[in-house]
């Protein structure tokens, strides 16, 4: 009996709030399967069991609410907490370096962790939160992408709703596939720059 | 040739291992969808109702009823694995009670196309 089994149970038996519910929960940082639940919520609409449109607004809005209580926990909880500890064990400089990082990449890094890399999403609530990104434009990046991700998962499981198990499965691996694509190409870049004579021009 | 200095072999080390994931997983994403393409059934879990089950195997819901011995309700959302523990049976009993229904169900209709010459999966 896995969890994802549970959930769905779950949401079949009691609809839109227990929804809402996982959703919220999964987006502040708990790892609940709830990409198989929203191709599952997408079937589950085209059988007439749920209805579509609350379905999406009910899950768009658990999402974005989900991500605002991660960032906002990083931000005013999370920050002290790195005061701290950077004070006692020093790695002052390498927190600037990601601030910095997270100032400049950080609106499409949020964009694409919410529907592309979803794996990553929860964790760049977390750094944008301590980074102090700034809160409206965390918003302008992080609502279409949750709304991208959800209208995405449900539509496919709307439209394959008799294959909700494939499509999860597919989904859920290519997302892995992926992230470990992106990590791959930002080693590779580093490689290059290795074996680049020290002299050449910089693209 | 530069000579790698121990950190740039990590590097390479740990590039050529997430490169290996990122294939790893790309044949774990395309399996399901070959197998989906061969195959057209999801294997029936505790999860799905009824509803789901007919919806999936494209089969009148009130088959899979009669075969569990059910009156049939039009939006019954129990899942089978509530089904199964109310009528004492496991999920594996649960299971082959219907797809021997299922398979009886589609006995007269000319037999699912066959693997080798199955054109473009429509869904």
């Amino acid at each position: 009996m896995s969890i994802t089994d549970q959930l769905l149970e779950a949401v079949l038996l009691y609809g839109l709030p227990v929804l809402f519910g996982v959703i919220l929960i999964a987006s502040v940082g708990v790892p609940f399967p709830i990409s198989m639940t929203l191709v599952a919520a997408g079937s589950f609409a085209k059988q007439g069991e749920m209805k579509l449109m609350p379905v999406i607004i009910a899950a768009s809005i658990a999402a974005i609410l989900g991500d605002q209580i991660g960032y906002g926990l990083s931000r005013w909880g999370g920050r002290s907490l790195v005061d701290r500890i950077t004070r006692r064990f020093g790695g002052a400089a390498k927190i600037k370096r990601a601030e910095a990082v997270s100032k400049k990449w950080g609106g499409p890094g949020i964009f694409f962790s919410r529907w592309l890399v979803t794996a990553l999403g929860p964790w760049l609530n977390f750094t944008s939160g301590v980074a102090h990104y700034p809160w409206r434009r965390f918003i302008v990046w992080d609502a279409p992408g949750e709304v991208l991700w959800v209208v995405l998962y449900v539509m496919l499981g709307y439209i394959f709703s008799d294959r909700v198990q494939y499509i999860a499965e597919i989904l859920g691996n290519l997302g892995w596939a992926i992230l470990a694509f992106i990590v791959a190409i930002l080693l590779g870049w580093k490689l290059i720059r290795y074996f680049r004579p020290s002299g050449s021009v910089t693209v | 040739m530069k000579k790698l200095t121990w950190r740039q072999s990590l590097v390479a080390v740990a590039f050529l291992l997430s490169l290996s994931l990122g294939i790893f997983f790309v044949i774990r994403a395309v399996r399901p969808a070959i197998y989906w393409h061969y195959h057209q059934d999801e294997p029936i879990r505790g999860w799905m109702t009824m509803g789901y089950v007919a919806h999936s195997y494209h089969v009148p819901p009130y088959v899979l009823h009669q075969a569990l011995g059910l009156p049939e309700k039009p939006h019954d959302k129990r899942p089978l694995r509530e089904i199964a523990k109310e009528q004492n049976r496991s999920m594996d009993e649960i299971r082959t009670a219907l797809l021997e229904a299922i398979v009886q169900a589609r006995r007269p209709y000319p037999a699912s196309p066959s693997p080798p010459t199955n054109p473009e999966a429509s869904p």
